[in-house]
């Protein structure tokens, strides 16, 4: 077990700004339930913790819980033997929760996100839900030789007056519906999404750890040519708020969060982008409708 | 007796170039408010008469006293239903 979560965490290799603890206990006590759940995402429930104070998470498929203490910047992790028997499935799903939970007490807060850097050196953010092409956006912009990030979890962090960006490593997650988009064989089987993941540099670009956002795109798929519309930031703000489901976890840290959020759209450039299938002829497409 | 309100301590504000952008944590539902709407909801970090909130409009826009308090009634009606306030009863 120990391999498998110390492999695990340095795979992501985050550069956290001071040094968390995941202490992870096997048991086969029974694990109390939770009694209130305050949010849901698939796989993990959340309650307040212990006393009302900081989160218990709750990994759904089998006996595993969390408590994140509030202002803390260590976890204790309990696991049933029926857990550990799917710690990979555990990991991607409740333990990575657990991080998200934990990277926030550091500051790091948590947007649903692709992030890139274009040839020009600006970083970019694609925002949107599984279904806004974010990660064939970020597939296809590797095959242009852009860095590339992430495709799905990224992580805001306050520097000076802006905001940065942090990714952690993990492969590129196209569905089948993608994979024939970039006519891209190969990659690495993901069952349990029911996808197959690439890393950038199988797709000839770079992985990059961090991005300075210059151009915020809330993205959907359409069926016509790939257009952009500028948004002001008000309606920014709202759009980050709702690819950032944990700001409304916490009232600590909410408004820490939302100022975040704000920083970031105030920063950037923000487009609501409908992306078409142009973009898969026109490299520079994105670019253009954005200067 | 006069009602006073004050911002439902689940909120919280964002100020985006003047206009506002406001959390629900209770109820995780979010919204955007215009300029004066969010003057008002930073004003009711404590608890303010429905005089209070007038004059507070008064004192920043040119609204002639009509105006001000057709607009601070519109606005707590909506903050009401969407519960962003509670209210409290002064003797």
């Amino acid at each position: 077990m120990h391999r498998v979560l110390h492999g695990w965490l340095d795979g992501l290799r985050l550069q956290v700004p001071q040094p968390l603890a995941l202490e992870v206990v096997v048991t086969d006590a029974p694990l109390p339930s939770l009694v209130e759940t305050v949010f849901e995402q698939p796989e993990v429930r959340f309650a307040r913790g212990p006393g009302g104070h900081g989160l218990r998470l709750e990994w759904q498929e089998a006996p595993a819980i969390a408590d994140v203490a509030a202002g803390g910047t260590s976890v204790l992790v309990r696991l049933s033997l029926a857990a550990v028997e799917r710690l990979d499935d555990c990991t991607r799903t409740f333990l990575m929760a657990v991080l998200v939970a934990l990277l926030r007490r550091v500051g790091w807060h948590h947007l649903h996100a692709a992030t890139a850097i274009d040839p020009a050196g600006r970083g970019w953010l694609v925002a949107g839900d599984a279904q806004a092409g974010k990660s064939t956006t970020a597939a296809l912009l590797a095959t242009w030789k852009w860095r590339v990030g992430t495709d799905d979890v990224a992580f805001l962090e306050r520097h000076g007056e802006g905001v940065l960006v942090h990714t952690c490593r993990a492969p590129i997650a196209l569905r089948e519906g993608g994979r024939r988009l970039l006519a891209r064989a190969g990659g690495v089987k993901l069952p349990a999404r029911d996808k197959v993941g690439y890393w950038p540099e199988d797709l000839g670009g770079v992985w990059t750890p961090i991005v300075e956002p210059q151009i915020v795109i809330f993205t959907s798929v359409g069926d016509a040519q790939t257009t952009a519309e500028p948004l002001e930031r008000r309606v920014a703000v709202t759009e980050l708020v709702r690819w950032s489901a944990w700001v409304m976890l916490e009232l600590d840290l909410a408004q820490q969060h939302l100022d975040l959020l704000t920083c970031l759209a105030r920063q950037a450039r923000c487009y609501r982008v409908t992306l078409g299938r142009d973009l898969f002829t026109r490299p520079n497409r994105l670019i253009e409708l954005v200067a | 007796m006069s009602e006073r309100f004050v911002r439902h301590p689940d909120l919280r504000l964002a100020d985006v170039e003047g206009d506002g952008v406001v959390l629900h944590l209770g109820s995780r539902r979010y919204f955007s408010v215009s300029e004066s709407g969010l003057t008002l909801l930073q004003a009711l970090d404590a608890p303010r008469s429905l005089e209070d909130l007038v004059q507070l409009l008064l004192d920043r826009y040119d609204v002639t006293p009509d105006q001000a308090e057709a607009s601070v009634r519109t606005f707590l009606e909506s903050c009401r239903a969407a519960e962003l306030l509670v209210t409290q009863d002064a003797r």
